[in-house]
């Protein structure tokens, strides 16, 4: 982030408009993604089809890069330890 | 996960190590290698971890194994923590003065998204929305996250929990979409036509 004068590139201003094209007018929050994240990972690396609650933390994962990068990290290990 | 919790404390200290070293040797395979973080760090987020792990163990509710859901409250505590450190030196008010400028053609320029008609008219609804919907918090939280900022810093700043931020970007999505649509521009539209 530039601290003197922001302005946005075409990828940031598209990035934008994609996460409010996809939002919805209920989203969960990153407290609840953090709390399904764990089956949430064991199940897309089983390819075990995702419920409704977890097809709602694919969601808020579309939209938040901290709880994404959480996620890819836990993935990670997960891959590894298999 | 009952180990953790026995009166005895010798097989409550087994238990604690044996978990220990499986969430440094998770931490090794998620940030190992990254220039920001030694294998020093690595101790202490695995230390911070285990007593999250200790501290939360109720709401543990098996929906997945326990050790995957110790590593994401780990990994959680190690990413607040790295967030932190990277963007410790910026201040509320530079975040608030420079959401100020986000409805502004300088900061959102006509030709953002490429030349033509029909991105200059959703770039303009774009501007007028932020302009007329939004408060200071949220224009502000908007323009540090595109610029890279991490939510958790955003949050702290802002003086709120993640979950409120989250909401409050939530609240700013859904306020902007609503304008857009009235606008006759719809998401469907937007994600073909300008988003890769």
């Amino acid at each position: 982030m530039n601290p003197e004068r922001p302005k946005l590139s075409p990828a940031q201003v598209s990035e934008f408009l994609r996460q409010i094209a996809h939002t919805r007018d209920h989203e969960v929050d990153c407290g609840t993604c953090i709390e399904f994240i764990g089956e949430f990972a064991e199940k897309k690396l089983t390819g075990c089809e995702l419920d409704t609650a977890l097809a709602s933390i694919e969601h808020h994962l579309s939209l938040c890069p901290e709880c994404t990068e959480e996620y890819l990290a836990l993935k990670k290990i997960l891959e590894a330890a298999r | 996960m009952e180990s953790l919790r026995s009166p005895n404390r010798v097989e409550q200290a087994d238990a604690m190590k044996s978990l220990g070293e499986i969430l440094i040797k998770g931490l090794r395979v998620a940030l190992g290698g990254r220039p920001d973080v030694s294998e020093s760090h690595l101790e202490d987020f695995a230390q911070d971890g285990l007593l999250r792990v200790l501290d939360k163990l109720d709401q543990f509710q098996g929906r997945s194994l326990f050790t995957t859901w110790a590593q994401s409250v780990t990994l959680n505590t190690a990413f607040a923590e790295l967030r932190r450190k990277r963007w410790r030196d910026v201040s509320l008010d530079a975040l608030i003065e420079q959401g100020e400028h986000l409805a502004e053609p300088s900061t959102l320029p006509d030709d953002a998204l490429g030349a033509g008609e029909d991105q200059s008219r959703v770039v303009g609804a774009l501007r007028k929305a932020i302009a007329e919907e939004l408060t200071p918090k949220q224009r502000a939280a908007i323009l540090a996250e595109l610029g890279g900022m991490p939510f958790d810093q955003v949050c702290s700043l802002l003086d709120t929990s993640r979950n409120a931020g989250y909401k409050l970007l939530h609240d700013a999505r859904r306020a902007l979409k609503r304008h857009l649509e009235e606008a006759g521009i719809k998401g469907s539209d937007i994600q073909t036509a300008f988003t890769s």
